[in-house]
């Protein structure tokens, strides 16, 4: 019998992984960024739950903070869209 | 069931929710649309963070909560800058 619990950490797993494909597969990078970013925040829950709060401060300040700040600033001098 | 472990279920059943943002954040047809999705899973990651830290009984877990909620919305400030026009 699989508890809650149990399958709230089931859930954060399963996606993590469709977020990470998602972020592969579109061609708009806003939208990828956005969904980096989402994969990002679920990686700190994830740690969170797994009994390591410091690692998910790091992760929460550097994944979902600065990174996407960083990614937006270089889609901002680049462009916006993937060519194929 | 002892009293502690309902806090676990909530925040259990806060992250099989966030499947329903999931779903907006992916299919979602314009940039606001994922934006919002965004900024409503980490309303309730924050919120899941502060049941299972109260399910766990470790007063330093609500300080994790505190943490992220603080620096959960510089992303959604930089998206809204940059659509807007300047960052």
């Amino acid at each position: 019998m699989i508890t809650i619990p149990e399958l709230g950490q089931i859930t954060i797993l399963i996606v993590i992984i469709c977020t990470a494909y998602a972020a592969i597969k579109f061609k708009d990078l806003l939208a990828a960024v956005i969904s980096l970013a989402i994969m990002s925040l679920l990686l700190s829950l994830e740690f969170y739950i797994l009994q390591a709060p410091d690692v998910a401060i790091a992760e929460a300040a550097i994944g979902a903070g600065l990174t996407t700040a960083i990614y937006i600033i270089a889609i901002r001098g680049t462009m916006r869209r993937e060519e194929e | 069931m002892p009293f502690s472990e309902i806090f676990l279920v909530v925040g259990s059943l806060l992250v099989i929710f966030m499947i329903l943002s999931l779903i907006r954040a992916v299919l979602g047809p314009t940039i606001p649309d994922r934006v919002v999705a965004l900024d409503t899973i980490n309303t309730l990651v924050v919120a899941s963070m502060v049941a299972l830290g109260a399910g766990y009984k470790e007063v330093i877990y609500i300080d994790v909560a505190i943490v992220y909620a603080i620096l959960s919305f510089i992303a959604t400030l930089y998206i809204a800058k940059y659509l807007e026009g300047g960052i």
